[in-house]
């Protein structure tokens, strides 16, 4: 039996919609989940607050985010082919399962001052529901919504992105409320460790509540349904879109996984250089030379919720656009409008504010776009059949990139000089950098053509093979 | 309750935090134009 082995009433066959079930509740579903594991990208509120109750650098700390977006991709790698076969609901239980318990193994740590059980429950627990979350709804939203799938991945995918707008600005509020001594808008205040563990039990509760919702709800359309109106033809007479099925084991032999993978890895990359770096980046830009910054702390936080707003703006925009323009288009606009906006943004973002923030803006919006883009991409090359699992594969590209982008800025800015010493002169190095990677990607998506027939599944087999996997 | 009700029911359960959070981030970003 699979150690994730579960009850029948979980199953795929038993999530098969009714006839005449609305499509449009499985959006919400899938956001339920997505919300709740977007939280992740707002562990910096309480970062602060573990340093000081552990008494461990923020390296230490760091590692808890960083062991959780490796396990996000690998689970997502490992896990993938299980997620296309047992059906949305049960990965859906599963992620909640893993992702509530690291919340209560973590808060277990902290109020314990054992800092591997935090490493265990958020980073390792947590980083398992994660991946199994972020794909659990992706190939059920676009078996439902084949008219147009860039719009049903990105509805979802852009939770991830609203989790931490919703997450970090709950948890200001929560911490405070739990430790009355906190004020966030006194520099220098952090909330006691016990505040943080208490917080970490709400979010188990609240977050068990909200993805026990979308399991409940989640549907897969009975074989052979279409909305109404829709023309399959319509969608096979487009360039890259096959009709025909190519299995995950296949998908990774051929070029055109690895050419996504390094468009996504090369997308990501560039995105995360701004994002891991923005509050400081821009007031460095505008540092004059007595070392005294034009823009404010204050004002560098506006500027970071704004990249939030983009990035998940980003999500939903540009992959429904792709429903429009298709995804190697999209793409192209992505890397090519971005290493434009890169280079404008090392060159002239000094010279004002206003632009400074809109090439930023621009880069994040594309960042968020890639990420929710990328499986209707895969859709649209690969088929439907296991585009669950091939998605899964295709996230360690995400763990790669966490990695390398991060690196290649903070490698560059350290041979520039101490930090609150830095100008806009110290990040062209590494920007110029991220212009030649997202290059790198843009030649990689211009390589993109068909599958080859020789990967596909046997026709006879493909469907009744899916039908008997699923 | 209805198909059409479970969608605005679904809709606003997700609906509801995000729009939280979107306005909580823009009272933040607006600190940009004026901190």
């Amino acid at each position: 039996m699979s150690p994730l082995a579960a009850p029948a009433v979980l199953d795929r066959q038993r999530t098969v919609a009714p006839p005449g079930f609305n499509r449009w509740l499985v959006p919400p579903a899938a956001l339920a989940v997505h919300l709740c594991i977007g939280q992740v990208y707002a562990t910096s509120v309480y970062k602060n607050a573990l340093v000081s109750h552990f008494g461990a650098s923020q390296t230490q700390i760091g590692l808890v985010f960083s062991i959780a977006i490796v396990m996000l991709g690998l689970s997502a790698a490992v896990c993938g082919t299980w997620v296309d076969r047992s059906g949305p609901r049960k990965a859906m239980v599963a992620s909640a399962t893993c992702w509530v318990s690291g919340f209560l193994v973590g808060a277990l740590g902290i109020a314990t001052g054992q800092l591997w059980l935090l490493y265990l429950g958020y980073g390792v627990i947590g980083g398992i529901g994660l991946g199994i979350g972020y794909i659990s709804p992706v190939s059920t939203l676009i078996k439902w919504f084949p008219d147009r799938p860039g719009l049903a991945t990105g509805m979802a995918i852009m939770g991830f992105g609203g989790g931490a707008l919703v997450a970090s600005p709950l948890s200001t509020r929560l911490l405070s409320l739990y430790d009355p001594g906190y004020d966030s808008t006194v520099t220098g205040s952090v909330p006691s460790g016990s505040a943080v563990a208490l917080l970490f039990v709400t979010f188990a509760v609240v977050y068990g509540l909200f993805m026990s919702y979308g399991a409940a709800t989640i549907r897969v359309p009975a074989q052979g349904w279409a909305p109404d109106g829709f023309d399959p033809a319509s969608v096979r007479s487009r360039s890259l879109v096959t009709t025909a099925s190519v299995s995950a084991r296949n998908a990774v032999r051929t070029p055109q996984f690895w050419l996504l993978w390094v468009v996504l890895f090369c997308n990501v990359t560039a995105g995360i250089g701004i994002l891991e770096q923005a509050s400081p980046m821009i007031q460095d830009f505008f540092r004059s030379g007595g070392g005294a910054s034009a823009v404010s702390v204050a004002a560098a936080g506006g500027f970071v919720g704004l990249l939030s707003m983009a990035n998940m703006a980003g999500r939903f925009v540009w992959s429904s656009t792709s429903d429009v323009i298709g995804r190697k288009p999209m793409y192209t606009a992505y890397l090519g409008v971005g290493l434009v906006a890169y280079f404008l943004l090392a060159t002239f973002g000094q010279t004002s504010t206003a632009l400074f923030v809109l090439f930023a803006v621009v880069i994040l919006s594309f960042y968020g776009g890639g990420f929710a883009t990328a499986p209707a991409y895969l859709r649209d090359l690969f088929g439907t059949f296991q585009v669950g699992a091939i998605h899964g594969r295709l996230l360690t590209a995400w763990s790669a990139a966490g990695i390398a982008g991060p690196l290649i800025v903070n490698r560059f800015l350290d041979a520039q000089g101490d930090p609150g010493s830095l100008t806009a002169a110290a990040y062209r190095p590494a920007l110029l950098t991220m212009v030649a990677v997202l290059a790198v990607g843009f030649v990689a998506n211009l390589l993109v053509r068909p599958v080859a027939d020789r990967f596909h599944e046997p026709a006879a087999d493909g469907p009744a093979a899916e039908r008997g996997t699923r | 309750m209805n198909a059409r009700g479970k969608v605005v029911a679904g809709w606003a359960l997700v609906g509801i935090p995000l729009l939280y959070g979107v306005v909580e981030t823009l009272v933040r970003a607006s600190r940009l134009f004026s901190g």
